[in-house]
């Protein structure tokens, strides 16, 4: 079971899940290595542009704007088949959908909908979000009295602030003041974009740090209630970050399985040393607790199950952390031939530690994890 | 009664039961043996590190990364005429052979110290010694003074002639590199005997440096239904004809250094240029046999190797460590600076004990290889001080005397059929238990580096996620960690029970 199957809405899901193995299989798996190659080769362009034509930037769109209607829920089981090939696409989509959970979560406090017709480009492309940093991490930036213009904040590690026409992006005007979500033209004269970051993994959803001076913005929903908002979203992406480890996780293992029975060392199959089992036996064990973690995490969302937020939330963290140990095994396990780039799994073991920072740092967000039990127990 | 007070023989009796102190007290039995001068060169070394990772590496050593990322084909002779310049091709080399006679003993230090800014340039010295090491126990002083001396003289000339060691085989990695595990191996380089010399054909691959190296050494097997017992060490220089270079892997780390494929077309090798020879009838007729001696010659090469991984693994614990550090005092999270935060200053010394809990294994491993493993004779005190005192003219004056076919016996006597079982367990299991523990532990604090540094960790200007790239290598090679575990095992562990099989 995995997040595919759990609920009333698993043909949705289903053919969700298979529209994504598809693309992945199509457009990912013969050019992982040279996708992979970005910012020192070209960005892969017809994916990123297919993954629109086929609706998956707007899967968590409210369908009066155009979109699908679905939650966070059905964007995780794209991000974990497409994971299990190239997760740099399920960055790209994360990013999106969680620049969408923002919007959708000052939509439900305001009900003022015009902030999706100001995006041109709304569920077709996808919009750039620093979707890595907590916004407890933000340096602080200068706005106009009325916060109609923005004029001077960077933005660093913003995904896909390159090739996207839009950005969410949260800003304040001093340290530890509340801060607000802004919608930020990236065409406007006023931004300037830095050169792609080299970044450890997720090489196709490249970082770029923004400089924006003086750029007229927006603010989504209500000033200063950023982290209400921020919140919102990051339970409901938590899952998603989930689903995209598990994917990765699952690449690696299905790899690993099929390299160790072609291979032989010692006189035998290296699957029937006991050592190598004992391996891809913790591979199958985590992974397997990650499918039962992101599958009760998504149905306890949909369920709105009392506390979901937290069963989400520990998930993401505790498979991110598996996923980055499990793939690491799994380049252990091809020997020499996991270190080199003609093979899938350093990549999946770069893109599982990268992919582990979704969402902000690892032990901050432990550290608010445990803040919220007290809070509620308080 | 004083129960504390016993007989020699009582003491004796407790001490071969449990633990023995030269098993484990490694560090406690080196004590006596090391002078007040190699403390000295251990400090010097590490001195002449930090000025060369200061003036030369940390200005441009993740630029010079992302060169590699972007060319994989690029190579880095310039940072390695650099090194020459500051000498640290022949720095550990003893004078005898023409090098500046640092204690062997300080090369580790030294590499973690390289390694804890780029363990790239850490991984290519170190190899260029791992070649070294695996001349020096096949006690053929012939070749060793003519290499070593090449070595010093190219050098000086601002064109380090690099060693590299060529065992690894497409079909035959874990195999080629455990005694244990030869026989079953499927290698497929072969070896002929013709007048003068033999043809080797081989196809080697992951070669570390070999096309920044001038001289190869090539493993190959004699007998191939009998591999365990027919180990031929071919060495073959730069410009050989029908010696090639194949594929340049693209790898995910540990940049600075190549690892390429190395062909071997019909290769005529002199007889002069094989070093080691486990056939020869030297070692067929002694009383221990070819097989012994193909065991132990590995188990002295991977037993100087492995404490080097430890070493670099070390070294990048630390590199991650010091920049976490750094970011962690710059760094504000929640209005409050990063180091100041309990939980991040609990990191932060998990991370220190992790460097300081693995320098300690592998200075043990080091430790146990200069009592039992293949540096011991070089490091007897009567040798020690005559090395490092006499003049250089005598050493060339000599030179004649240690080329003869009767020192190479001695040193092989003593070697091979003088070396003993413990010795060989000792040096051997600590090796392993300093490769995969500091590999491992370098991997932890990679990770802990990149918690602690969220995004920004993972940026490559930050230099926390090449740390993880890089340190993934050490748990890889030099065979893998668990090769390394059954290998621990083999020596340390399993030995003293008769019932214990292994690889069944
Ligand atoms: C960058 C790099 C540099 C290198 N440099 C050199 C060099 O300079 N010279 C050189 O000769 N080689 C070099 N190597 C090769 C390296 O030593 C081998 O990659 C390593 O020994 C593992 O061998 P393999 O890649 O064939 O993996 P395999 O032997 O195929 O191992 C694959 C997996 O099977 C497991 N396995 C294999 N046999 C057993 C067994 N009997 N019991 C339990 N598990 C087992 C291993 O642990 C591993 O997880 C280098 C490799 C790399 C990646």
């Amino acid at each position: 079971m995995n997040a595919i199957n759990v609920d009333s809405m698993a043909a949705e899901r289903q053919a969700f899940a298979d529209l994504a193995r598809d693309i992945s299989l199509k457009k990912l798996v013969e050019h992982r290595e040279e996708n992979d190659r970005y910012p020192f080769g070209p960005i892969f362009e017809d994916a990123i542009r297919d993954a629109g034509i086929v609706g998956f930037y707007g899967v968590n769109l409210p369908e009066e704007q155009g979109g699908v209607g679905m939650n966070a829920g059905m964007v995780s089981v794209i991000l974990e088949k497409i994971s299990e090939v190239d997760a740099s696409l399920a960055g790209v989509i994360f990013s999106n959908a969680a620049a969408l959970e923002i919007i959708n979560a000052a939509m439900a406090s305001t009900g003022d909908t015009g902030i999706y017709s100001e995006i041109k480009t709304l569920g077709t492309a996808p919009i750039a979000f620093p979707m890595y940093a907590s916004p407890d991490e933000i340096s602080p930036a200068m706005l106009s009295k009325d916060e109609s213009r923005i004029f001077y904040a960077t933005i660093r590690n913003c995904a896909l602030g390159n090739i996207a026409d839009y950005a969410v992006v949260p800003i304040r005007r001093k340290e530890n003041q509340p801060y607000s979500y802004y919608l930020v033209d990236l065409k406007d004269k006023g931004v300037t974009i830095s050169r792609p970051i080299v970044s450890l993994g997720l090489h196709g959803c490249p970082m770029v740090d923004i400089t924006i001076d003086k750029v007229p913005s927006r603010v989504i929903g209500k000033s200063g209630e950023g982290k209400k908002y921020f919140s919102a979203m990051s339970d409901r992406m938590a899952v998603c970050a989930a689903a995209m480890s598990l994917g990765i996780m699952r690449g690696s293992f299905q790899d690993a399985m099929q390299y160790t029975s072609d291979r032989y060392q010692g006189g035998r199959q290296i699957i029937d040393w006991g050592q190598v089992r004992m391996m891809l036996a913790n591979m199958a064990i985590e992974m397997k607790i990650a499918e039962s973690c992101v599958a009760m995490a998504c149905q306890q969302m949909d369920c709105c199950v009392c506390g979901w937020e937290k069963t989400a939330q520990a998930a993401a963290i505790h498979i991110g952390e598996m996923a980055t140990r499990s793939c690491t095994d799994g380049v252990q396990l091809f020997g020499g031939n996991g270190y080199m780039k003609d093979y899938p799994q350093e990549k999946r073991m770069r893109d599982a530690r990268h992919a582990q920072s979704l969402l902000g740092m690892v032990p901050l967000r432990k550290i608010q994890y445990i803040s919220r039990i007290i809070e509620e127990c308080e | 009664m004083k129960p504390w007070k016993m007989k020699r023989t009582e003491k004796d009796a407790l001490m071969s039961h449990g633990p023995r102190m030269e098993e484990v007290y490694n560090s406690i039995e080196i004590h006596h043996r090391i002078t007040r001068g190699v403390h000295r060169d251990v400090e010097t070394a590490i001195a002449v590190a930090r000025k060369f990772n200061n003036e030369v590496l940390r200005p441009m050593y993740l630029e010079r990364d992302l060169k590699h990322m972007e060319d994989h084909e690029f190579l880095s002779r310039d940072i390695i005429k650099k090194a020459g310049e500051w000498r640290f091709f022949t720095l550990f080399v003893p004078k005898l052979f023409g090098g500046q006679n640092l204690h062997f003993m300080a090369l580790y230090p030294f590499i973690e110290e390289i390694s804890s800014v780029c363990s790239g340039l850490g991984h290519l010295i170190f190899v260029h010694y791992l070649g070294a090491a695996t001349v020096f126990p096949t006690m053929n002083m012939r070749v060793l003074q003519t290499i070593m001396r090449d070595v010093a003289r190219s050098e000086r000339r601002g064109e380090p002639h690099l060693i590299d060691l060529t065992i690894t085989e497409p079909d035959a990695g874990s195999d080629a590199q455990e005694p244990l595990l030869i026989n079953r191996g499927r290698m497929t380089s072969t070896m002929e005997k013709v007048k003068g010399g033999y043809i080797l054909n081989s196809r080697k691959v992951f070669i570390s440096n070999s096309r920044l190296s001038y001289w190869h050494l090539i493993h190959s097997w004699e007998d191939k239904n009998d591999r365990a017992s027919s180990l031929t060490q071919f060495v073959i220089p730069n410009g050989t004809k029908g010696l090639s270079f194949g594929a340049c892997e693209k790898k995910m780390g540990t940049l600075g250094s190549t690892a390429d494929e190395v062909i071997c077309e019909d290769v005529f090798v002199p007889d002069r240029w094989v070093s080691l020879r486990a056939l020869d009838p030297f070692f067929k007729n002694s009383k221990k046999g070819s097989k012994w001696a193909v065991h132990s010659v590995m188990d002295f090469v991977v037993s100087a190797s492995r404490a080097g991984v430890g070493a670099i693994g070390t070294g990048i614990a630390r590199g991650a460590y010091e920049i976490a550090m750094d970011y962690a005092r710059r760094k504000r999270v929640d209005g409050e600076l990063l180091v100041n935060h309990q939980w991040a200053q609990i990191i932060l010394t998990d991370m220190f004990r992790n460097v300081c809990m693995t320098r300690n294994v592998y200075m043990e491993s080091v430790y146990a290889d200069l009592l039992a493993g293949v540096f011991k004779v070089l490091y007897k005190k009567p040798i020690h001080y005559y090395m490092k005192f006499m003049p250089k003219w005598f050493f060339t004056l000599i030179l004649p005397l240690l080329k003869s076919r009767l020192v190479t016996y001695i040193f092989r006597k003593y070697y091979y059929d003088w070396y003993t079982n413990e010795e060989r367990n000792i040096t051997s299991g600590w090796a392993s238990f300093a490769k995969y523990t500091c590999s491992d532990f370098g991997l932890v604090n990679a990770n802990m580096a990149l918690d602690l540094m969220g995004a920004d960790g993972l940026r490559h200007d930050a230099g926390a996620e090449k740390c993880f790239r890089d340190v993934k290598l050490q748990q890889i090679y030099e065979s893998t960690n668990q090769v390394n575990q059954m290998n621990a095992f083999f020596c340390m562990v399993g030995n003293r029970h008769p019932e214990v099989e292994y690889f069944t």
